[in-house]
């Protein structure tokens, strides 16, 4: 393979990775690390993806003094025929954009939390599970029904805030989601070892010992949802502009299901574990998609459900035979004690 | 779900098209309500062992010609057999492994994952060797009319009737059905005294898959059907199973005919009124129906009944 | 000397089952008292209603003039009043050391906002650790500070637990079984220990315990349980001579 192919290879993988990190973090720090099955992880992702493709055209116009009296929903093309030059000419304005496009992602992402939050705080397990469930479906029916939201079923285009980068475009924006998943991990990473953290698993050990020891339990399950569903609407945001486009389409396998498999295969629990999962995932996916033509003459069915099959069957062994995945879970320090007064602190 | 007629509200065919539906929910929801007390799982996978019997009856249509319905029977034993085999091939090992409840619920997502796509090869399949559509695919054309109503009707909740007799005699008056209540009930108690537990919920996976098949197989009868009906349909039954109440096993045809009239009638009302415009949410009208359900009455109905009843 | 908790009259049952059938007794400022009675007595389900795990069919509890009658667990825990478990319910992913952290009340870290700012709570979450080091050396647990619980052996946990209890700097420890599993040696210097702990800071302590060949040497005051009444209350020497205590435990 040419030295172009592999790199192309490579920056597709880092931006599907960054992506599917955001997403995963999130899903680990609420089933991994605070016991809340998710289900639902699609609602918050699709609800990042949506809300900040429908009002980002909007902003456009607005905050780049874009004077027009098209739709920016249903005339989309033609607005940004008018918006995206000024962007292309401007990195600074792009960036700047970027950033609110993001803050945006993450509000909605908070706003689909909130409501996923308010059946989570009082039911448990299988019903939490099925009524998230539930929830992730609907966001793809308003999507579809409620025109003004991204244009119905043909979906609806983003700015190009990225076209400043004129042929490196892809490059600089896998950078910027590669950036955006590392700064996320370390946040991450910190919080889970900090004494909040602590209570967060104490919680998904033992909820009834956590609370009589005087912990308000809700609060806490709905800050772990909370943040999960940032994340998610960040990333569901950072794809879409990625994509340059959005349609309703966000489905439960690509943000529900696999989401669950791969921090499965990286171990529930750890962040590492999720990296690690997400990783090998993405790198498995990237390679099947890659050469499953080669293998089309070899089966005798269409190449396209092999993804299906074989992702099914891989989840199912990884549950009977290592269900903890390829990292344990170890949050085994603590600060140390402060020296004995009296005797010189080292260093 | 494409079978909303917008008529004025509360006609005969609203009517028809109400009882209908909800008798091919309810058996849906009683596969998921069984499945739900004895193993203590939801079953993902309900979603897509439904499409599996419709796809089986399809192909016995399209391979051997014959009455829409003969592949009933079939579809019952085959996806029978799936069940079982989700049963015994992934969540028995799985819990000998004492895995946890949301383990076992991924895993019949997963099993879910692997079915769907062995639907779609078989759907791709027999439209490349039989030359007939395997998508999108309806049988009403060749229903039968009686009184001036589709056949569908009067077999669906005849269907519907003889499950639940038989279910009711199984649970309450045989010592099969009674060991079965018991794995129900306390399945460490059960096994204290001698009922093969795992055996138990074998026959209930059995018995669930057989009814996700039947209900399956008469689905094209009524509506139009793709390898992800199911999918679309599985929020229905659980919620059907939730609003009915996972404590009994008639609760799942309480939520069957609870959300079916809601959501057909409901609906047809609301289009007559507001505006046709609302069909588009159709598929919100179960998550309503489950939160409203949660916030007033959490056990369902059956624990709603139950307790106006002490 | 003042009474730290008193209990009058307090019924309860677990549906037809009547597990306390009015059971009064109090418990002294500072003392180390014993709860002992055949299995089944009640002793645990009266534990149970003075700590808000189960509400009490009729009668009162008292912490010192306070009535705590009803009280959630949470509330009672805030107030100064600490019990553990006879099956140690610890958090099984979290380290020996961990499982005491948490049982902080007053951790900044804990508030998710704060938690950001590390000045803010490192100082007081090192404080805690040194206080839960000292604690894991005296229960001998030291080694097994940075272990998974779920490592650990039986009577190891139940020493976490009661090391967890004594994070608290309650007034009033309710122990249930503290030293079940756990070998005589050890089991003696626990509860020296814990007659140290009343000493040093006026801390009182309810014991249920069966060992009574340990239990007894260190203890005030014995109270005796059985079919869900109080039968007998006295000194160590006074209870165990006793012919209705006597004939309680010889009637199982």
């Amino acid at each position: 393979m040419a030295l172009g192919q592999v790199i192309l290879f490579i920056v597709d993988l880092l931006a599907l990775f960054s992506i599917y990190l955001i997403i995963n973090l999130g899903l680990n720090l609420q089933q991994g690390i605070t016991g809340i099955p998710n289900f639902g992880l699609v609602l918050a992702v699709a609800g990042g993806a949506y809300i900040t493709a429908s009002l980002s055209t909007r902003l456009a116009i607005y905050l780049l003094n874009v004077h027009t009296n098209l739709d920016p929903i249903i005339n989309n093309v033609s607005v940004l025929q008018l918006v995206n030059p000024i962007l292309r000419s401007s990195p600074w304005l792009s960036t700047g954009l970027l950033a609110l496009f993001l803050i945006i992602g993450g509000a909605s992402g908070a706003l689909m939390g909130l409501i996923s939050s308010a059946p989570a705080v009082r039911l448990r397990e299988d019903y939490l599970a099925i009524t998230l469930l539930a929830f992730g479906e609907i966001l793809n029916v308003v999507g579809t029904g409620y025109d003004p939201l991204i244009g119905g079923p043909p979906g609806t285009s983003l700015p190009d805030i990225f076209g400043w980068a004129g042929q490196y475009r892809f490059y600089w924006a896998t950078l910027i989601m590669f950036l955006v998943a590392v700064i996320i991990f370390v946040y991450i990473e910190r919080l889970v070892r900090t004494p909040f953290g602590r209570v967060l698993r104490a919680i998904r050990d033992n909820e009834n010992t956590a609370r009589s020891l005087g912990k308000d339990i809700t609060r806490y399950r709905m800050s772990s949802i909370l943040i999960g569903s940032i994340l998610c609407g960040i990333a569901g945001a950072l794809w879409a502009l990625y994509s340059g486009a959005v349609t309703p389409s966000y489905d439960r396998f690509d943000y529900t299901f696999l989401p669950w498999l791969m921090i499965l295969l990286g171990g529930i629990g750890s962040n590492i574990g999720t990296v690690v999962g997400t990783l090998v995932f993405v790198t498995l996916d990237e390679l099947i998609d890659y050469f499953k033509y080669a293998f089309a003459p070899f089966l005798p069915f269409n190449v396209v459900w092999l993804n299906y099959l074989l992702l099914g069957l891989l989840t199912i062994f990884i549950l009977i035979y290592r269900p903890e995945g390829i990292v344990r879970e170890k949050w085994t320090s603590v600060p140390a004690a402060p020296p004995p007064a009296g005797e010189a602190k080292p260093g | 779900m494409g079978c909303v007629r917008l008529v004025n509200p509360v006609t005969l065919p609203t009517i028809i098209s109400w009882l209908t539906y909800s008798s091919l929910l309810s058996m849906m929801a009683l596969g998921v309500t069984l499945l739900y007390r004895t193993t203590k799982v939801a079953n993902f996978a309900h979603a897509s062992l439904v499409t599996s019997g419709a796809y089986v009856a399809y192909s016995v249509v399209v391979v051997l010609h014959p009455n829409p319905y003969v592949g009933v029977p079939l579809a019952f034993a085959l996806v029978g057999g799936l069940g079982l085999l989700l049963f015994y091939g992934v969540l028995e090992p799985m819990r000998r492994r004492h895995s946890s409840t949301v383990m076992l619920m991924i895993a019949t997502l997963a099993f879910d994952i692997v079915l769907f796509g062995v639907l779609n090869i078989l759907a791709d399949y027999l439209a490349s060797a039989y030359f007939v559509p395997s998508r999108n695919i309806l049988l009403s054309a060749s229903d039968f009319t009686f009184l001036g109503q589709p056949g569908i009707f009067f077999v669906a909740v005849g269907v519907l009737s003889l499950c639940s007799v038989v279910l009711y005699f199984l649970l309450n008056f045989t010592t099969l059905g009674i060991a079965l209540r018991a794995s129900m009930e306390n399945s460490s108690l059960a096994q204290a005294i001698g009922v093969n537990v795992t055996l138990m919920l074998a026959i209930s996976w059995f018995a669930a898959g057989g009814l996700a098949g039947v209900s399956g197989a008469l689905l094209p009868m009524w509506t139009l059907v793709n390898p992800n009906t199911g999918t679309v349909l599985l929020a229905s039954m659980f919620c059907a199973s939730i609003v009915g109440g996972l404590d009994e096993i008639y609760g799942a045809v309480l939520g069957g005919f609870l959300l079916g009239f809601v959501d057909v009638v409901g609906t047809s009302v609301l289009a007559s009124n507001v505006g046709a415009w609302i069909a588009f949410y159709e598929p919100a009208v179960p998550l309503v129906v489950l939160c409203a359900t949660l916030i007033l009455a959490p056990r369902g109905l059956a624990g709603f009944l139950a307790r106006r009843r002490k | 000397m003042a009474t730290m908790l008193s209990v009058k009259e307090v019924a309860a049952s677990f549906g037809k089952l009547r597990a306390l059938d009015g059971v009064t007794l109090s418990v002294g400022e500072g003392s180390v008292t014993l709860l002992i009675g055949p299995n089944g007595s009640g002793k645990t389900t009266l534990v149970n209603v003075i700590t808000g795990f189960q509400r009490p069919d009729g009668g009162h509890v008292f912490y010192g003039e306070r009535e705590i009658t009803g009280w959630s667990p949470q509330r009672v825990y805030r107030v100064g009043i600490t019990r553990t478990f006879q099956v140690p319910s610890l958090f099984g992913k979290l380290t020996t050391i961990q499982n005491l952290l948490v049982a902080d009340k007053t951790n900044p870290g804990e508030s998710f906002l704060k938690s950001h700012i590390r000045r803010l709570w490192i100082n007081h979450e090192r404080e805690t650790v040194e206080k839960a080091s000292r604690i894991l050396q005296t229960l001998g647990l030291a080694e097994q500070s940075d272990k998974p619980v779920s490592v650990l052996s039986g009577g190891q946990m139940k020493l976490t637990e009661l090391g967890r209890a004594l994070m608290s700097d309650a007034k009033l420890y309710l122990l249930d079984e503290p030293i079940s599993g756990v070998n005589p040696t050890l089991a003696l210097e626990i509860f020296a220990r814990i007659v140290s702990l009343r000493k040093q800071f006026g801390v009182t302590f309810l014991i249920i315990e069966h060992r009574l060949d340990i239990a007894l040497k260190y203890v005030d005051y014995v109270n005796v349980m059985a079919s869900g009444k109080l039968i007998a209350a006295g000194t160590p020497t006074q209870v165990v001579s006793d012919s209705k205590v006597i004939e309680a435990y010889l009637a199982r």
